[in-house]
């Protein structure tokens, strides 16, 4: 049988139980909007009972700790889906700014294409009239200022994404450093009945910040977790974390290399940084590339049909002035495709010195019809310029495009899994209220038994005063 | 399932809910479906060149405004060149009966005269600063009096020009002679002198390009010099040479009647389609000195009107007749050309009609299409937001008190 003297401990076991429970609930809602945070739930256990002869008494019940609810494979998926997220919306971002430049309705290079055209189309109906002669000169000036412009924001863009693969690189050292710190804090907890929930909390939040910005593999051993990027670079083993470091190679661009010095940038393809080098590296030099062309070719056929007429100087052959100009090259040496775009000008700087007419005389409109005729020409390149600046157009709005949907789906898709985290993980404020209840009234009924024990301690010790008197 | 916090995901849908208000309020405020490349990539690709085509569209449809008052000013011209012929017709046929008086003859003469003065101020016609009837050479009358004998302004007793002056590679002296309607133009080449130029002359002179008579050479006073031995005959003179300086003629060299055209015999064509072109000038010398030859054949009646001799005038009133029927002819294709601008002028503008139309189709919403939108979007965003006000305050702890 059971004494008051054990009843009173199992009480006061109770007590502790319900205390240590509330205080789970109490952090619970403490930290019901902390990031990362995973609820705990108290590990109440029965106390083996006493056994006296054939009869068995319950012991009470004890606090064994407090358990963090996760399920790694969700962690492990969301890590994953913000690095895709990241990654699209560093591509939707760059490309986001680079849209405008390749507007179809204000002063875009197409507009000013055809109004370069328009204007020597008007010039054509009075050859020798000096105010068409400047509209003309105006609409190259501003053809050749909308490929400057196109291509300074193409390039601004670029060197903006190049600045960010530092940050980026400077950002994921700093988070394995302090990944690797926790790691032997989590192991050393982990061989005791000590809940590691919060500072496990705590490792995970930087993976995901981590993984927002590159791809990574992460494997758990006795030494905490490892990790390494998505090509195998380690970042994280034990207490240790290798940094990345960066080098400007020879284009004036930055490149990652792993700790032994060798260059990973062309395998970090996803994550913020993924997606930063894959728009500086890929998606831009190829629209430059392409802007650069049609400058360097459209300008190139202009200056071949302006040799091939007279200005009214007199001028004719190589003795005319060409049209554009692409300093510091200037026609008819050979213009080098890469920079046309960013230095095309017009080298004609007088009226006078539009090669308009085919038979020497300043009323002739005869190379003029050569000019037109440029329009629907086939360039080097396959396309007529206009075709050209089409399919630039087509290629910057289906890229944008592409990120925006990859955007979407993959924050939709995170969003879900979050949900699904939440469920499992989070913090329910309606579960914990009923619990603070269920808590509350076992730490109630607990300190009743210790009252009633009281009092029973109480008339036991008074039996014997009542018999004396 | 667990619920825990809903207050992501509601976030997420007044996002989405917002983003789709604000496309339907630009939509709405633009009539814009596309407002960036990425809403539609192939259409803002469609655009560009539907756009360029426009362009091109407005561009002609200028062309036409242009080029159509210039050639009805032409056409003009050319019908006071056909009413002056048939008054010279009918002087001509006076002048042939036989009845008049000699001062009567004389008299019919200088009216005739005033009728070659006439359609030599229609020749020289222009339209915002472009002779309409000098070819290509738009910029200076294509009809110039001439004179028997040019001289250099460069050259004198104390500095003669001589033979073997050098002259400026690439530059240019033209001779037009009023007599043959043609004009000699000699380019200098490297090592080119004046006895080059003399020679030249001499040469075209053999070709027939000049008059027999036309000689050229340094004078007396140390000038270069071109003139012809024919009183009747008349040249003008160029050159752009600084060797030579400027080429003026000799005061009282003129020669009455005598009209050198200095202007080319080519023409320009304007585009004011895709694929239509249409030449915008007449040369002067084809409408007045080739064929029936309008000049030629005035003078002769001038001088036959002033000769008497009424066999010659009706020779030369025949000639007349024959100029008439030859500048009628040369303006029916300025006519026709003149008909097929307007009829391309509208054409152009149901053409504009369509790619704006296309360019609407491609990038533009109906009103009623956005106002539909904008309700959709307005009605999801307000359930959206409702539908948080009424589940984010709710917790257990409202009901436990």
């Amino acid at each position: 049988m059971g004494s008051l003297g054990s009843s009173l401990s199992i009480a006061v076991q109770s007590l502790n139980a319900a205390s240590g429970a509330l205080q789970a609930t109490n952090n619970n809602i403490a930290n019901a909007n902390t990031p990362g945070y995973t609820r705990e739930v108290p590990i109440l256990q029965e106390v083996a009972p006493t056994t006296v002869g054939n009869l068995s008494v319950g012991n009470g019940v004890a606090i064994e700790g407090y358990q963090s609810v996760r399920d790694e494979l969700l962690t492990t998926q969301i890590q994953q889906e913000t690095t895709a997220q990241s990654g699209a919306n560093a591509q939707l971002s760059s490309l986001q700014q680079i849209e405008p430049t390749f507007t179809t309705s204000t002063q875009d290079i197409g507009t000013d294409m055809s109004a370069l055209f328009s204007s020597i189309s008007s010039l054509s109906t009075n050859p020798s009239s000096p105010s068409s002669r400047q509209t003309v000169l105006t609409a190259g000036q501003n053809l050749a200022t909308a490929f400057n412009t196109a291509s300074n924001n193409l390039t601004s863009q670029q060197t903006g994404l190049n600045t960010q693969v530092t940050q980026d690189v400077s950002q994921i050292n700093q988070l394995t450093q302090q990944i690797a710190a926790l790691n032997p804090q989590i192991a050393a907890l982990k061989g005791t009945v000590q809940n590691g929930g919060t500072l496990e909390d705590q490792q995970n939040q930087l993976v995901l910040k981590l993984s927002a910005l590159t791809s990574v593999a992460v494997t758990q051993s006795n030494d905490g977790i490892t990790l390494s990027t998505g090509n195998g670079t380690p970042l994280v083993v034990g207490s240790q974390s290798f940094v990345l470091k960066t080098t400007t190679v020879s284009n004036g661009m930055t490149d990652v290399l792993d700790q032994n010095g060798v260059d990973i940038t062309k395998t970090i393809t996803s994550g913020d940084l993924g997606g930063t080098i894959q728009t500086r590296d890929t998606t831009i030099p190829s629209l430059l590339t392409q802007l650069d062309t049609l400058a360097n070719q459209f300008g190139a056929a202009f200056n071949a049909v302006q040799a091939t007429g007279t200005d009214l100087n007199g001028a004719t052959g190589t003795a005319v002035t060409p049209f554009f100009k692409f300093p510091p090259t200037v026609p008819p040496a050979v213009v080098p495709i890469v920079g046309s775009a960013a230095s095309i000008k017009m080298a004609i700087t007088s009226t006078s010195q539009i090669a308009a007419s085919s038979d020497g005389s300043a009323g002739s409109n005869g190379n003029l019809v050569n000019f037109s005729t440029l329009q629907n020409a086939t360039l080097p390149a396959g396309q007529t310029p206009g075709g050209t600046y089409a399919n630039l157009v087509y290629q910057v709005g289906s890229l944008t495009s592409g990120a925006n949907a990859e955007s979407t789906a993959t924050t939709s898709s995170l969003l879900q899994l979050n949900d699904q985290f939440n469920s499992v993980s989070g913090v329910s404020i309606d579960q914990e209220s009923a619990n603070l209840i269920t808590y509350q009234t076992a730490y109630e009924a607990a300190a009743r038994v210790v009252s009633t024990i009281q009092a029973m301690f109480s008339v036991t010790l008074t039996m014997g005063t009542a018999a004396a008197e | 399932m667990r619920v825990t916090s809903m207050l992501a995901d509601i976030q997420y849908q007044m996002q989405q809910s917002q983003q789709a208000l604000a496309t339907a309020t630009q939509q709405v405020s633009t009539g814009l479906r596309i407002n960036q490349l990425s809403d539609d990539p192939a259409a803002s690709s469609s655009m560009v060149i539907s756009l360029g085509v426009s362009a091109n569209v407005d561009a002609y449809t200028s062309n036409i405004g242009s080029v159509l008052p210039q050639m009805q000013t032409a056409d003009s011209a050319i019908s006071s060149i056909v009413t002056s012929l048939n008054t010279a017709l009918t002087l001509g046929t006076q002048g042939a009966t036989g009845t008049n008086s000699a001062s009567n003859t004389q008299a019919i003469a200088t009216q005739v005269e005033g009728l070659l003065n006439g359609v030599i101020g229609q020749g020289n016609t222009s339209f915002q600063g472009v002779f309409l009837f000098g070819g290509t050479e738009s910029i200076t009358p294509p009809f110039v009096a001439a004179s028997t004998t040019y001289t250099s302004s460069k050259g004198s007793v104390a500095l003669p020009l001589a033979s073997t002056t050098g002259l400026t590679n690439g530059l240019v002296t033209t001779v037009s002679d009023a007599t043959t309607g043609d004009t000699y133009t000699f380019t200098a080449t490297a090592g080119d002198t004046v006895a080059s130029l003399i020679t030249a002359i001499g040469n075209a002179v053999s070709a027939g390009t000049l008059s027999s008579g036309v000689t050229a050479g340094i004078n007396a006073s140390g000038q270069f010099s071109i003139g012809t031995n024919n009183p009747a005959d008349g040249i003008v003179v160029s050159t752009n040479d600084p060797a030579l300086g400027s080429m003026s003629a000799v005061a009282g060299t003129a020669v009455a009647n005598a009209y050198a055209y200095v202007g080319n015999g080519n023409s320009n064509s304007v585009q004011v389609g895709e694929s239509m072109s249409v030449p915008t000038n007449l040369p002067g010398n084809q409408l007045l000195v080739s064929g029936a030859n309008v000049i030629g054949s005035l003078n002769s009646l001038i001088s036959a009107l002033k000769s008497g001799d009424t066999s010659k005038i009706g020779t030369a009133t025949t000639a007349i007749s024959a100029a008439l029927n030859y500048v009628s002819q040369q303006r029916v294709p300025l006519d026709n050309t003149i008909s097929q601008l307007n009829a391309q002028d509208s054409s152009l503008s149901s053409e504009k009609l369509t790619l704006t139309t296309q360019e609407t189709a491609l990038v533009g919403i109906s009103l009623a299409d956005a106002a539909t939108n904008l309700s959709q979007a307005s009605l999801d965003n307000s359930s959206v937001l409702a539908a948080a006000g009424k589940i984010m305050p709710q917790t257990l702890l409202d009901y436990l008190h």
